[in-house]
């Protein structure tokens, strides 16, 4: 029986019943045994075909660590050129006033006279010379703040104590509970040495609102016994600081301070926006460095892969005795070389010194990758069909190295990052005060224990960007391989 | 048919559309010693002819095809096209000169094929360089290709990593038929798809060569699909020939030993008779293709080896007529 297609409905005519028997006579001729018509009704269903970069585009989407790398990255790249126009304070503006502050945001302080000098009181009929044992020496019956405490001064008085010959003052920010002698007073921020002396103005680094002072008298040792006393700072600028921000300000007034988010450095120089200036020079190098490398990569390392025999021996053994060589020591030659004195920035030498010492890696992968696919099939076709050798290179060669290439400038990014960081925290790098990462770090490190922001913002900074770069070159590695290309 | 071998290097009359003397291509694998892959190859291949070339695994076949159409520079000895020798050292210009008489088609269809271009680049790639097509017409030509070797015009936007194996095989004929070159030289064309698709392949081929007049030399190790589509079959080993002769004759009635256990190799497709059949299974090692000794190659693992074998080179020389080999035992 013939069977046609429908081209509307694609469904069998029916098929007569009597036609299923065959018992029932001449039921079939020649005709039926016609192959069926066949209708291709899908063969214009095509769908548009996916590009190689738009199928690497939507590989990384799938791949979380991919996207959020790149996130990072975007992030970095807006926080370095867009955020100084949002941060508009200048990284190198000191506050003398606000040296090695943590993270403050929007802060206020009642504007004070200047203080005036201060001298601690002097008892007299109270002799200044010992006549009792540490032991038995009481705690100071009274202490009380001398004035309004601010922070720009905490002045103490207290009740002399017999048989005293001097006394200790501790500062601690937590209410000390513990004994003498240990840490659980704070810190001894300073000593009167006469028993008659009974005052002393606390000068030093008032950042806190709230401080527990405990006087300890001593005749040679210190007493086992202490007053301690909780002085709460209200948040106050002195006149003359005041001025300086904002010239028509008076006593008595409220001034709004500048929020530091990520807090000040050792000169009170605002940590965000120095991240954000030292990030331009990180990120400079980070990508300038690399670009130049790879370039320099895919010309000698293209020469030598394409020529092949003796100038690719040749080029290879060069790159071979490039990667010997010191890169410190090549380091401190070109700064001698540029005329880069001690404690001048020099970024242009560092550039060209990582450059120059870095390229032969990627010459060498260029050169693998151009080694191999000259012997590809796909290329011999191309040469018979008689293209000429830079036909050859920049239509077959070159994009097929394209990934390759792409994914160690991902590499070599975090590398060229790291290695300024470095560079700068030994002091081979930019000098100050133009801020980078690695001389932050370094400026940092020395008051790591008792202000770590200065030296972990900076840290973090470099060690995000780093890694970032490096699962984006992950990412990328993944996404650029065409034998991982999606086929549906 | 001409298959007689050029016994006087210095004829000058063209026999064949492709004329090979004597071709020799060695590599040098370490300082004085060199890899003989063609030693010595004389064959002559008539207009319109299909000639097939088999042998085993590293005996030279690939080596001889790339070499005829240039892609190796040639050790010694000359390839005579169209009475015109072919440079033994092909430059830039050389491969564009050749390059509308001469294609290959090449073995592994994932390889042969750049990932990074649309079937349209791939396709158009040949005539473009020529200046043959005009822009606007690359569509209308790319869609005729596509449709002469059995795919649709709608393929060409995508890349080649959406085809099949032997839909690749197929826009890399369409790719070396687009310059309508007069020989093809198929380098085991078939040998990485599966059978069904072997078949369209080969018939593919057939089909192109009956209308559009080609000339092939076909490469390939499955005797069974050589003796099916060449009219003249060629036998190598370890880089020279050992017996040329038409394809039935050759497949039926081989002369050399070695086509001897060759074709007794292949398997028969009816059980019965393959079980009732004695195999002989050849002993021995492929001598190394580097540095050989004289004598006859295959020697060490003739079954019919005499002395005389093991120190005189034999001759190629015409056994029937049109049928050759360089054996002692018929000398």
């Amino acid at each position: 029986m013939s069977q046609t297609f429908s081209g509307d409905s694609g469904v069998a005519e029916a098929v007569k019943s009597s036609d299923l028997h065959p018992g029932t006579g001449a039921a079939f001729n020649a005709d039926d045994f016609e192959p069926a018509v066949r209708i291709n009704r899908f063969q214009g269903l095509s769908r548009p075909s996916l590009s190689y970069w738009s199928d690497a585009w939507m590989r990384p989407k799938k791949n979380r660590k991919a996207t959020v790398s790149l996130a990072m990255v975007v992030f970095l790249a807006l926080f370095t050129l867009v955020g100084p126009f949002l941060w508009r304070i200048d990284p190198s503006a000191q506050d003398m006033a606000r040296i090695s502050e943590g993270p403050t945001f929007a802060k206020t302080a009642v504007v004070i006279d200047e203080a005036a000098s201060w001298t601690a009181p002097e008892l007299s009929g109270i002799p200044a010379a010992p006549t009792a044992s540490a032991e038995n020496l009481l705690a100071p019956a009274t202490l009380e703040a001398d004035g309004v405490p601010s922070s720009q001064a905490v002045r103490l008085k207290w009740a002399p104590v017999t048989g005293a010959s001097a006394y200790a003052v501790y500062r601690s920010e937590t209410k000390p509970s513990g004994k003498v002698g240990t840490s659980e007073l704070g810190v001894p921020i300073g000593e009167v040495d006469a028993g008659n002396k009974v005052g002393y103005e606390d000068t030093f680094n008032l950042e806190r609102s709230e401080y527990f002072y405990s006087i300890v008298p001593k005749n040679g040792e210190e007493a086992s016994k202490f007053t301690t006393l909780r002085v709460v700072l209200p948040s106050t600028i002195a006149l003359s600081a005041a001025q300086a921000l904002k010239s028509d300000i008076k006593v008595g007034e409220t001034l709004h301070l500048s929020a530091h988010p990520f807090g000040t450095d050792y000169l009170g120089r605002d940590l965000l926006s120095r991240l954000m200036s030292g990030a331009r020079v990180s990120l400079f190098i980070g990508f300038f460095a690399p670009l130049v490398m790879i370039f320099l990569g895919i010309v000698i390392g293209g020469a030598a892969g394409y020529t092949g025999g003796r100038t690719d021996n040749l080029l290879m053994a060069f790159a071979d005795f490039v990667l010997a060589l010191p890169f410190l020591l090549f380091m401190i030659l070109f700064k001698i070389a540029f005329g880069v004195g001690a404690g001048e920035s020099g970024i242009f030498p560092m550039l060209v010194a990582m450059v120059i010492l870095s390229w032969p890696s990627s010459a060498r992968l260029v050169r693998g990758q151009i080694l191999q696919l000259r012997e590809s099939e796909f290329v011999m076709a191309s040469k018979l069909l008689g293209a000429r050798p830079i036909y050859l290179l920049f239509r077959h060669l070159l994009p097929n190295t394209m990934g390759v290439i792409l994914v160690s400038l991902t590499f070599a990014i975090p590398s060229a990052i790291f290695t300024e960081a470095f560079l700068s925290f030994i002091g081979m790098g930019v000098a100050p005060p133009t801020p980078s990462w690695g001389s932050m770090c370094n400026d940092g490190i020395q008051t790591f224990l008792t202000h770590p922001h200065e030296f972990l913002f900076p840290a973090i900074f470099i060690s995000i960007t780093v890694l970032s770069f490096n699962l984006l070159g992950d990412g990328l590695r993944d996404a650029l391989d065409p034998r991982m290309r999606s086929t549906s | 048919m001409n298959n007689q071998n050029s016994s006087t290097p210095g004829s000058t009359l063209p026999k064949g559309i492709l004329e090979i003397r004597n071709l020799k291509k060695h590599f040098e694998v370490s300082k004085g010693s060199f890899l003989h892959a063609v030693d010595g190859i004389t064959l002559s291949i008539g207009k319109n002819e299909v000639v097939g070339l088999v042998g085993e695994s590293g005996c030279g076949k690939s080596t001889l095809g790339r070499t005829l159409v240039g892609l190796y520079d040639k050790s010694s000895g000359e390839v005579v096209y169209q009475g015109e020798k072919l440079p033994s050292r092909y430059a830039s210009s050389d491969f564009k000169k050749y390059s509308r008489e001469i294609q290959m088609i090449f073995q592994d269809p994932y390889s042969s094929l750049n990932p990074r271009m649309t079937v349209r680049e791939i396709i158009a790639e040949g005539p473009m360089i020529h200046k043959l097509w005009k822009s606007d017409e690359v569509n209308e030509k790319v869609g005729f290709w596509l449709k002469r070797v059995g795919l649709s015009a709608d393929h060409m936007s995508r890349y080649a990593h959406e085809f099949s194996g032997g839909q690749r095989q197929r826009i890399g004929i369409a790719r070396a038929l687009a310059l309508e070159p007069k020989v093809i030289i198929c380098d085991e064309p078939i040998s990485a798809l599966d059978v069904s698709v072997q078949a369209q392949v080969v018939n593919l081929l057939g089909e192109l060569k009956r209308t559009m007049g080609l000339t092939l030399l076909f490469i390939a190790h499955d005797l069974s699909m050589v003796r099916y589509v060449s009219d003249r079959m060629a036998v190598m080993y370890l880089g020279s020939m050992v017996e040329v002769g038409p394809a039935n004759e050759v497949y039926f009635r081989p002369l050399h030993p070695y086509t001897q256990s060759l074709i007794a190799s292949n398997p028969e497709p009816d059980p019965e008779k393959e079980r009732s059949r004695t195999h002989t299974v050849l002993k021995g090692e492929i001598p190394s293709p580097i540095n050989l000794k004289p004598g006859c190659r295959f020697a060490g693992r003739c079954p019919k080896a005499m002395t005389v074998c093991q120190s005189v080179d034999p001759v190629f020389r015409e056994v029937k007529p049109g049928h050759s080999t360089a054996c002692h035992l018929y000398a």
